[in-house]
């Protein structure tokens, strides 16, 4: 075999290369996944209560917000709590802490924090809100709008995946070739085995397996090769994008996966080869 | 060739004796050409309008010089070729009905020997008859017996071990007719096995072909050497340019 070892790294470094991209693929799906999820869920709306404004009233409208169909879940924040997150939120900065201490009363309002299920039944809430009949004790309704950031990151993500796909699909194409190109030598050499196997009476099926195997060992070890080089990336890059983006911890979720991400590696490279190897077959070897 | 090899040749060879009898009451021909022709590329006639008919057990030179198509003639029993009209028919079978998965099948009851050996460079002499129990799924332990008798009876038994590029000719060409033989094959079809040999190799050669024949296997031998054709004293077919000019019964001699 070592007359094809260096053919042979080529097939298997070119299968691992389409690999690589193939989890990178994943991972930038996986990726935007999250962070759309994370941003559809900063979406609420604030509505603010004038100072005069009763809690009994408050209440009422919160009942009333409750029974609406499009909203999932509404949090009362009295004015006392209201104060009281402040002053925790802030508990470090010295500044605040000194105007605070100033007040004679309470500036903060009381609010009501509305989540929907669906982001964009928003306009919706707004708008039956405006119609309660206690619209007259809400002060302002501050609407967080998040669903034009979330359209972009949407379609840079699915342009990102689309393209990321085309290149994928070529490196693949191109690894099929080197390793179409590879087998192609090996029947070569062994053309004279191959004829006496005919002669002999071997079958089909024989003749082939080997060819298929030697496929299939490519597609095997190139898999192994990309898992073990993606794994520790993802580990280095997993850190700075939880920086970037809170609450997105990418390696912990290829990590917890990892059965599935590597079996699915595994097969893809294995087709990937026997297919190469198939096609080889069948233009190379007269049976 | 001592006699104990013969005899034991006889024992190993058993089973295709009491195949005889019945075959010769039964089917009338063991090969049978009809009408074949072979062109290739449109315009080079290679076979023309050959018919023949071969009994089984029987013994039967094909003669003629090089390019007068015997070799072509032969390739279509093992279906390596077709011909492009005619039939071709082995114990009665029509080669060109035998589905692809099958051939291999026909390959194996039809034991082939070559001008040019056509040996396992890398493998010896008991794994390259050993080799063609195995492409058949033959378990280990009958593979040993039965290499081992093979080998003894061409006469090969001291050197099972030995790699082809340490026999000289005739010995390559004895290993591949234990080869040809070891599925104790009906047909034996023999492309000029002399071609690389000597005098003597080339008669002893033709001699185990005869004593193969006379246990009750067809031989089809193919060649120019009119030296050994005319000591067999069996039928012997001339071609030329693709077609059969004499066919001589009994006691033939090489004659063009």
């Amino acid at each position: 075999m070592k007359r094809n070892s260096y053919l042979s790294l080529g097939a298997s470094g070119t299968l691992a290369l389409t690999l690589i991209l193939f989890l990178g693929l994943l991972s930038i799906q996986f990726l935007s996944g999250q962070i759309v999820d994370s941003l559809k869920n900063k979406i609420d709306i604030s509505a603010y209560f004038k100072i005069d404004a009763t809690e009994s009233q408050i209440l009422a409208v919160k009942q009333d917000l409750e029974g609406y169909k499009l909203v999932d879940s509404v949090t009362y924040i009295s004015r006392d709590q209201a104060l009281a997150d402040f002053k925790a939120r802030h508990q470090d900065d010295q500044n605040i802490r000194d105007s605070l201490s100033q007040l004679d009363s309470n500036p903060l309002q009381a609010s009501l924090n509305v989540k929907s299920k669906d982001p964009s039944q928003y306009v919706d809430i707004v708008k039956f809100l405006e119609a309660n009949k206690f619209r007259s004790t809400i002060d302002k309704i501050n609407f967080y709008e998040n669903q034009g950031v979330i359209d972009r990151i949407q379609s840079i993500s699915s342009g990102v995946s689309n393209w990321g796909l085309v290149v994928t699909l070529l490196v693949g194409l191109i690894a099929i070739l080197v390793t179409f190109n590879t087998i192609r030598l090996t029947i070569y050499n062994q053309k004279q085995e191959i004829e006496i196997m005919r002669l002999v009476g071997a079958s089909n099926w024989y003749i082939r397996g080997p060819y298929l195997a030697e496929g299939g060992l490519y597609g095997l070890f190139a898999a192994l090769v990309a898992l073990l080089i993606f794994y520790p990336i993802v580990y280095l890059v997993s850190g700075k994008i939880e920086n970037f983006v809170t609450s997105v911890n990418i390696f912990s979720y290829f990590f917890h996966n990892i059965i599935q991400v590597s079996l699915l590696t595994i097969l893809l490279g294995v087709v990937l080869g026997v297919v190469s190897s198939f096609i080889t077959i069948s233009k190379h070897l007269k049976i | 060739m001592s006699l104990s090899c013969i005899g034991l040749f006889a024992a190993v060879c058993e089973r295709n004796i009491p195949a005889i009898r019945p075959s010769v009451q039964h089917k009338s021909f063991m090969i049978k050409f009809h009408n074949i022709k072979k062109i290739y590329d449109g315009s080079y006639v290679a076979l023309d309008n050959i018919n023949l008919e071969i009994k089984a057990g029987e013994f039967i030179s094909i003669v003629g010089t090089s390019g007068a198509g015997k070799s072509t003639l032969l390739r279509m029993l093992t279906r390596e070729d077709r011909p492009t009209s005619g039939e071709v028919l082995v114990e009665g079978v029509n080669l060109a009905d035998l589905p692809d998965s099958e051939i291999p099948f026909l390959r194996r009851k039809i034991g082939t020997v070559y001008q040019d050996f056509k040996l396992l460079s890398r493998k010896t002499a008991f794994e390259n008859v050993a080799f063609a129990l195995e492409v058949a799924g033959e378990g280990e332990h009958d593979v040993a017996i039965d290499v081992a008798q093979i080998l003894a009876v061409v006469g090969l038994a001291g050197k099972s071990n030995n790699f082809p590029h340490q026999m000289s000719g005739g010995e390559k060409q004895r290993l591949a007719i234990a080869r040809a033989m070891i599925h104790r094959p009906k047909i034996i079809l023999a492309d000029e096995p002399t071609g690389n040999l000597d005098l003597v190799n080339s008669y002893d050669v033709v001699k185990l072909l005869e004593k193969i024949n006379e246990l009750g296997t067809t031989v089809v031998l193919a060649t120019h050497d009119d030296r050994i054709v005319n000591t067999i004293k069996k039928r012997v077919v001339t071609m030329d340019k693709g077609r059969i000019v004499r066919d001589q019964q009994g006691s033939g001699k090489y004659v063009i």
